[in-house]
């Protein structure tokens, strides 16, 4: 009997390990851990033998059938281990579900960046309409009726006296007309020229304004503060100056050029050779404005400045035509 | 203005590099944008003389030249069949780079090198007309003068050795717009001394005002005229000299005494006129506003329509000339022209502004009266211009000036404060450093002490007339690189809750939601902007039909962009702007900044094309208006605002098929739609769209800007299902009121989860399932009191909307 028992388990372990697929297992298992298996077999004829021998021959018969059926079930995990991998692996190259992704207006960036650093210098934020009367965009701002300045800004008018504003600088004179010093705010917002659309100007672009009066704001001050806006603004490593310019409502005025973003000087097309490139308008508010709003400007001082949206983004993603920003085309609006 | 360097140094020497000079002029408040090197075209090339020309040995139509170019002789091989010994030719020389090349087919540039043509050497080109890009003859080499000096440079011959600065002078400084003027400035800078032109001339024994005579009717608007009068002159073109200086400053040379005319007006920036004395009646010159109503034919041979507020140069019957402005046909200087008058006045600002810009005419002449001339330099500018006729006419020039200027125009005087100087800039200056800077411009200290200069502003500088003016030319002169940098603030604190920026929470929630932000133009067609109101605003000058109204809808502008955006291939659109619209208040019925002017911050969202990406495994569809809807939910949502009342409209009205009004508190403050079939066919659009413009000023006034916390309930929710079917006249918000009305107060959610209509449940009705929950906020409710609160709903729907219950 032990005999058989050895001769059973020397053919399961042979036929067990040249079982290569799942089915031969299952045949493996028909042929010995069946009911009428082998192995079942072998306890049926535990009967016939003696009594005295049944423990030891009994104890054999019990390591045989688990050693099979241990080995069995090491094998079948295996086999049913290859065959899921083939049958039901997930493919994780597939693509990711997706849904449309938004996206913030280029000019919209550009305005909340700016924003986002007068409101730490401690600007407050103010606007104003764009459908404007002469008195605030114009005469209130030291542009006399008649006066050759009002050629700088083509204008598009609704009547005589009221028109779309060309600059955010009718504000000033709002907010200044609310407000006693201090007054320290930032004024964004849609202006209009009656100019001939190109590459470089559309009939409409957006501007931020600022304005701070109080007592003792000096020119120095203004230089400081823009310095310090274009240093946060461009990097810490730009080049600036402030030169002599013209505006009827500041003075002195100045412009304010920083080096050139792209050959960081040494003239390229976009600084038109000069290395320099002009970022915004600014002065001290001149004391002609005040008597429009009632300033003393023997006690009080300030200054304003004025920057084109439109510029700053084109100079910023290298943007060569204005009007690709109005069109809204998705191609572009997803670059940014 | 274009500035010549050769020009400029007749009046002051000029010792930095042009680059230096252009970036000084720049940091005093002239703008130099451009540095032009006349002759940087012509490097390399020399004028030479043809020595002797031979036949090349393996070409019949070349020759092969020896040209003399002063330093030495050049082999040169020849093409063209006019070179003959003994001419002066334009040689480019090795390296020369030819601005056309005639062998090329777009005549494209040519560097030269020493190069090998069948055999024989060459060692540069000898330049047609075509090459040299002067004309457009390319049979031949041009020729040059027979005096023409060998070895001098091309660009010497031509006139073209001259650097032209391009600057953009500020409508401030009128006193800029000419070389003298900025010879001033230059003069300040580099510390040098300014020279300006001793006028000396011969006069004829016979008197100007024995031959005319000037009257001035209207003092205010001109204030001084002066006339001279020059005969016997002769009308040739002009000598080189002048021409090359006019040309290179951008002025086309006319004849002797147009050019005069036009140089001395870039030289010192005062107009003149020269009027053919034979042609003005009487001889007689009045100064006069027209009648209005005539029309006047200008030197432009334009007719124009006068006004009685145009300030016209008139002789005994007519008028002859647009004052500052433009002169007339009718005494235009022509070849025959013998005997002239030379006007040099000065004429109010306003008046030639206004003129100027009722015939919508600018001229060199206009530009400087309206911005501002010199009152008192006419007397010298109509000399100089004598003078130059003298010399360069030979004309007879009569014996003093007529000079009518009954009240002499002072130079204005001004008080500055040291102080004041110092506490605007942030500088220390004393006040004879101060005094010192403004006398390089000629502003003449009268008086000082330490506190205060008393100071005289020539009249050439009309902006100048207050202290603050003095300051901003302290500061130009001192240099505002020099003002340093203050780095700090000691700002007062604001002690007002600050305006929390709504617009940019709403953004930044659609970008989150996948909507791209748009920005439009707000200007349109007036049938567009008729679509939705008649109350547009309509621009008086439009730059054209296309943008000639104000918009009074988002709609319009964002079917333009979806337009083009299908046409580029983008086919799937969700998009947002936040915008403004705007209308005419014609009753002024609100309190507005520009009374009669309403203009409203408004949202739109607009969606076409899929809903979601394509996917590989998930069914995806197109927009439609549940789709929005459901966004404007999320939306109001997100702000807490709940109080919002969705009204169906299901007729097509100007810009949607059907649409569903929004209200809060009664009032309109938006509507959805889907973009009705007639606006997309003119929008050329071949796919739905469905919108929603809302007003945002309605939803930030109303909405809530923080809530309160509200305890959380402890009870479980309890949750039950219901199925009925009701006739499809029935809508869902009404059966939705029901429910909510029987369930009240436990009911927390009512959810619609099925729609069903079809032959099960009989024509003409529909079946809606939703689940229901229920929560208090005290106790675990019991299986009766919810089945009491479900019978309740039922019993409801079936007497009030005669439902039945689906069981």
């Amino acid at each position: 009997m032990l005999e058989k028992i050895k001769e059973v388990e020397q053919l399961a372990l042979e036929e067990l390990n040249s079982a290569t697929d799942i089915q031969m297992l299952e045949s493996f298992r028909i042929k010995y851990l069946a009911r009428k298996g082998l192995v079942a077999n072998l306890f049926d004829a535990l009967k016939s033998v003696p009594v005295k021998d049944k423990p030891f021959v009994g104890k054999s018969l019990n390591e045989l059938r688990n050693k099979i059926q241990t080995l069995f079930d090491e094998k079948k995990d295996l086999f049913e281990a290859k065959q899921k991998k083939t049958e039901t692996a997930i493919d994780l190259t597939l693509p990711g579900r997706l849904e449309w992704l938004g996206s913030k207006h280029p000019l919209t960036q550009t305005l909340d960046e700016i924003k986002r650093i007068f409101f730490r210098m401690g600007f407050d934020v103010a606007a104003g309409p764009e459908i404007e009367d002469d008195y605030h965009n114009f005469e209130a701002l030291n542009f006399p009726p008649d006066h050759p300045a009002r050629d700088m800004q083509d204008t598009f008018f609704i009547t005589e006296k009221v028109l779309l504003r060309t600059h955010t600088s009718p504000v000033q004179i709002r907010v200044m007309e609310k407000q006693k010093p201090p007054v320290r705010v930032i004024i964004p917002g849609r202006v209009y020229r009656n100019e001939a659309i190109s590459a470089r100007s559309y009939c409409l672009f957006h501007q931020v304004e600022g304005l701070y009066v109080d007592i003792g704001v000096t020119f120095s001050e203004l230089k400081g503060t823009l310095v310090s806006f274009a240093k946060q603004f461009y990097g810490s490593d730009i080049e600036y100056r402030f030169r002599p310019s013209f505006f009827p409502f500041t003075e002195p005025s100045a412009e304010m050029d920083i080096s050139c973003l792209f050959c960081k000087g040494k003239g390229c097309r976009l600084c038109k050779q000069t290395g320099w490139l002009e970022i915004l308008g600014c002065g001290m508010v001149d004391p002609n404005v005040y008597k429009y709003v009632g300033y003393d400007s023997e006690i009080f001082s300030g200054y304003a400045f004025g920057m084109g949206i439109e510029r700053i983004t084109m100079l910023r993603y290298g943007i060569d035509d204005i009007r690709i920003l109005f069109e809204n085309d998705v191609r572009f609006l997803e670059q940014f | 203005m274009h500035i010549s360097l050769n020009w400029l140094q007749k009046y002051v020497d000029v010792k930095i590099s042009p680059e230096e000079l252009a970036n000084k002029l720049t940091m005093v408040g002239f703008e130099v944008e451009n540095v032009k090197d006349l002759g940087k075209k012509y490097e390399n090339f020399v004028i030479g003389e043809v020595l002797n020309v031979n036949k090349h040995p393996n070409a019949d139509k070349l020759t092969v030249c020896n040209v003399n170019i002063g330093s030495k002789t050049l082999q040169i091989i020849c093409g063209a069949p006019n070179v003959k010994v003994g001419q002066k030719v334009a040689v480019g020389l090795i390296g020369a780079e030819i601005p056309r090349n005639q062998h090329d087919p777009n005549g494209k540039s040519l560097k030269l090198s020493q190069i090998k043509i069948r055999g024989v050497e060459s060692y540069g080109m000898i330049c047609s007309e075509y090459e040299l890009d002067i004309g457009n003859d390319k049979d031949g080499i041009m020729v040059l003068d027979a005096d023409a000096k060998i070895g001098t440079p091309l660009a010497e011959y031509l006139g073209l050795k001259d650097i032209i600065f391009e600057i953009g002078i500020t409508p401030n400084r009128p006193d800029a717009m000419s070389h003298i003027g900025i010879a001033r400035e230059v003069a300040a800078i580099l510390k040098e001394r300014i020279r300006i032109p001793t006028v000396t001339f011969e006069e004829e024994n016979e008197y100007t005002d024995e031959v005319v005579s000037i009257k001035i009717e209207d003092f205010e608007n001109c204030p001084r005229y002066t006339a001279r009068v020059v005969k016997d002159i002769k009308i040739v073109p002009s000598p080189k000299w002048m021409q090359e200086l006019l040309s290179a400053v951008g002025v086309r040379p006319v004849n002797n005494i147009v050019d005069i005319t036009n140089f001395v007006l870039m030289e010192c920036g005062h107009p003149l006129h020269a009027f053919d004395l034979d042609k003005i009646s009487s001889k007689t010159i009045i100064v006069e506003c027209a009648k209005g109503g005539e029309t006047f034919e200008t030197i432009d041979h334009k007719k124009r329509n006068l006004r009685n507020d145009t300030l016209m140069i008139c002789d005994a019957n007519k008028p002859i000339a647009i004052a500052g402005v433009m002169g007339g046909a009718n005494t235009e200087i022509t070849d025959t022209t013998t005997n002239i008058l030379i006007e040099s006045a000065y004429f109010n600002p306003r008046s030639i502004r206004r003129t100027s810009k009722y015939f919508n005419l600018s001229t060199d002449a206009s530009q400087r009266f309206s911005r501002g001339a010199d009152p008192n330099i006419t007397k010298w500018a109509g000399d100089r211009c004598v003078q130059l006729m003298q010399e360069i006419a030979k004309g007879k020039v009569l014996k003093k000036a007529i000079d009518v200027y009954p009240i002499k125009i002072q130079a204005k005087e001004i008080d500055l404060r040291v102080k004041k100087v110092n506490e605007i800039l942030c500088i220390t200056l004393t006040s004879s450093v101060i005094s010192e800077l403004l006398k390089s411009i000629e502003i003449e200290t009268i008086d000082i002490d330490k506190n205060v200069i008393r100071l005289r502003v020539p009249t050439f500088r009309p902006d100048l007339e207050r202290e603050i003016d003095l300051i901003e030319e302290v500061a130009r002169l001192y240099g505002y690189d020099n003002i340093k940098l203050k780095e700090s603030t000691t700002t007062r604190f604001f002690v007002s809750p600050p305006e929390k920026d709504f617009l940019d929470d709403v953004r930044s929630h659609f970008i989150g939601r996948g909507l791209r932000e748009i920005i439009t133009n707000s200007m349109q067609n007036i049938d567009i902007a008729s679509i939705t109101s008649d109350k547009f605003v309509k621009i008086s000058n439009p730059i054209s039909k296309e943008m000639e109204a104000l918009r009074t809808s988002l709609v319009p502008s964002a079917l333009e962009v979806i337009k083009n955006n299908i046409f580029h291939g983008s086919k799937n659109l969700q998009l947002f702007e936040i915008g403004k619209i705007y209308w005419i208040d014609g009753k002024f019925e609100q309190q507005t900044p520009v009374k009669g002017y309403i203009e409203e911050e408004q949202l739109i969202l607009i969606f076409s094309g899929l809903k979601k990406p394509l996917t590989w495994d998930e069914k995806t569809r197109s927009f439609d208006i549940f789709d929005v809807k459901g966004e404007v939910i999320l939306f109001f949502k997100k702000i807490f605002l709940d109080n919002i009342k969705f009204i169906p409209y299901p007729i097509s009205n100007a810009l949607s098929d059907i649409s569903i009004r929004l209200e809060l508190e009664g009032r309109n403050i938006g509507i959805i739609g889907k973009v009705r079939t007639e606006l997309l066919k003119k929008f050329e659009i071949e796919q739905d769209v469905f919108f929603a413009e809302i007003k945002l000023e309605s939803v930030i006034k109303n909405r809530k800007k923080e809530n309160l916390f509200v305890l959380l309930s402890k009870y479980p929710i309890v949750s039950r299902d219901i199925a009925l079917i009701v006739k499809e006249d029935i809508l869902h918000n009404k059966i939705e009121d029901e429910i909510r009305k029987a369930g009240y107060p436990f009911i927390t959610k009512i959810e619609l989860f099925d729609v069903y209509q079809g032959e099960q449940i009989g024509m003409g009705n529909k079946s809606y399932a939703f689940t229901l929950e229920f929560m208090t906020k005290d106790h675990t409710m019991t299986q009766d009191e919810i089945e009491g609160i479900m019978n309740n709903i039922m019993i409801n729907l079936e007497k009030n909307l005669n439902a039945s219950i689906r069981k």
